[in-house]
């Protein structure tokens, strides 16, 4: 057995080739040779659709094969691919954001005053433990269908993980190296600037790669429950027409949109931690 | 009289030193009580002395005795249960910093997100000192601790005796007339630690920091110091005071020959031994 990139990359798309091939055509060769009670009803296209019809979808969506054109198709319906992924991807970035930022600051506070931690500490835990899709509805009844809406979801969504693994960071910073930096001359602040947060960094970016994914899945629920576009209400849309095809392209479309923020919270994370042995490849 | 601490002192002999030289730490009936699961017990009792001007005290005694204790009293990081804690004639205050003090702790209290440099860098960094004449310190003081190359490393990259070096290094760079050291090279072995008794005999004998340096490494406080403070075992209380008249400059394996070095160390020895022998009749 050998571990080589290639011999790796081979059996990754051969995986990939044979899912392909038997989504495509399972279900039809299944009935061809297989009794009625045999044949396995998660192929039927009807349900997950399949690789050709989702490509046509997703042309379709996309502008691509559009009789007026690319320019004015995308102008011409307000939720077409283009704008829905586009919308999604802001809300999830303003949510992931904010809920993020302010958990980084609350962890920061309640970390480092014994005293603020123990009043609030009630608080926190009664409020963790709301089921946080829960509130989607109460959101949307406050801030409205559109984007803001999706934007506080997803902030309910990051806040609390971002703000726990902050708080734990920040109580788990060495205290000689507090004392040392003290004895060198640092402020109260300077210290919290040079040996906190530096500290801390570690932990939170152990919680901003799950922030970024819950912060897409905010903004998809709360599209679910109610929304004028994005993503999740274009599988909405889809599901009314019982159009599989159209949820497969919008769930792809989501994968990829997780991806891309994922790697970039990595892009960022090996950089900022640079100095640790795991990171020490991209330094 | 008063003299600047790196001038006209160095070429006085050690003990003339001491008894010309100013008083700059003063430790008068220091007590310190912990409470430990409701029962009070006496970690440091009644303890006093002086270290004078560019004098190298060691404070010597076996583990749990107080010696760290002491010293961080001295440095304001631990509050006092009694007895009054002079530098310079001004009342040590818990929690403040005096820029005059320089501390160096067992422990690896570098900071890992920061290359060498940047840690060496770090008090200057906080007093704003110009980037230029920051980066020219900071070479030399690379320089002089022996780390050229590895000024851009971080500190993982470093052995335990270079990584002692950088952080020995980070406060002397504020130079600090006076030098609080708690067992620094105590996670050290052998070999490194007489690397580090080098490094640090040819900057004290060059610049004659004020400097109390705890130890338990009876060979460590002959090597260094020009007085050993003896304590005993728990309760800390003074026990002996001598002075460790090894001529200078003192190579750390060359002063092991020497007969004062073997006159000490079988006397200090048998005095450590009896509270040896003391902590574990307890």
């Amino acid at each position: 057995m050998s571990n080589s990139r290639t011999v790796i990359l081979f059996w990754q798309l051969a995986i990939l080739a044979v899912v392909l091939v038997v989504w495509q055509w399972g279900f039809e060769w299944s009935r061809a040779l297989l009794p009625k009670a045999y044949v396995p009803k998660i192929l039927d296209p009807y349900f997950v659709a399949k690789p050709s019809l989702i490509w046509q979808s997703f042309l379709r969506l996309g502008c691509f094969a559009d009789a007026t054109g690319f320019t004015a198709c995308i102008k011409g319906s307000d939720n077409n691919l283009w704008l829905a992924t586009l919308v999604t991807l802001k809300n999830t970035w303003w949510g992931f954001l904010f809920g993020s930022a302010s958990g980084i600051a609350a962890g920061l506070v309640l970390g480092r005053s014994d005293f603020l931690s123990r009043v609030f500490s009630p608080y926190i835990v009664a409020f963790n433990s709301i089921p946080r899709i829960a509130l989607v509805p109460l959101v949307i009844l406050i801030f409205g269908l559109g984007d803001l809406s999706k934007i506080a979801t997803a902030w309910l969504v990051v806040f609390f993980v971002v703000f726990f693994n902050t708080f734990e960071g920040t109580r788990a910073v060495d205290r000689d190296q507090i004392a040392a930096a003290r004895l060198l001359g640092a402020s109260e602040f300077t210290v919290l600037r040079t040996v906190v947060i530096p500290s801390a960094l570690a932990w939170v970016f152990a919680s901003l790669l799950p922030a970024v994914s819950f912060a897409l899945i905010g903004v998809i629920v709360g599209e679910f429950i109610g929304a004028e576009r994005g993503l999740g209400k274009l599988i909405i849309e889809a599901e009314a027409r019982a159009n599989a095809s159209e949820m497969m392209v919008a769930i792809f479309v989501m994968m990829i949109v997780g991806i891309l923020l994922a790697v970039a919270v990595r892009a960022l994370q090996s950089y900022l931690l640079r100095w640790q042995p795991q990171f020490e490849h991209s330094s | 009289m008063i003299v600047a601490p790196s001038q006209g002192l160095a070429l006085a002999r050690d003990e003339d030193r001491a008894a010309a030289a100013r008083t700059r730490i003063t430790v008068q009936g220091l007590a310190k009580r912990f409470n430990a699961s409701g029962r009070e017990f006496v970690a440091v009792d009644d303890v006093s002395f002086e270290v004078k001007q560019g004098e190298f005290v060691a404070l010597l005694g076996p583990s749990g005795c107080g010696k760290s204790t002491i010293l961080n009293m001295v440095a304001g990081l631990l509050p006092r249960s009694g007895g009054r804690i002079l530098i310079d004639g001004d009342a040590v205050e818990t929690g403040e910093v005096n820029p005059r003090v320089g501390y160096v702790f067992q422990r690896d209290t570098l900071f890992p997100w920061r290359t060498v440099e940047q840690n060496i860098g770090y008090g200057l960094e906080i007093a704003a000192v110009p980037k230029s004449e920051r980066a020219a310190r900071v070479a030399t003081a690379v320089e002089k601790a022996g780390l050229a190359g590895f000024a851009q490393s971080f500190p993982r990259m470093l052995s335990g005796g270079m990584r002692q070096r950088v952080a020995l290094m980070r406060t002397l760079i504020l130079e600090p007339e006076i030098l609080l050291m708690d067992e620094p090279f105590g996670a050290l072995d052998t070999h490194t630690k007489l690397e580090m008794h080098k490094t640090l005999l040819e900057i004290w004998e060059r610049e004659r920091q004020t400097v109390l340096f705890v130890t338990h490494d009876l060979g460590e406080a002959l090597t260094l110091a020009s007085r050993i403070i003896l304590l005993s075992a728990r309760p800390g209380r003074l026990k002996e005071d001598f002075d460790v008249a090894i001529p200078r400059p003192r190579d750390p394996v060359a002063v092991r020959e020497t007969a004062e070095f073997a006159r000490l160390y079988s006397h200090i020895w048998h005095s450590l031994g009896e509270e040896f022998r003391r902590t574990r009749a307890d």
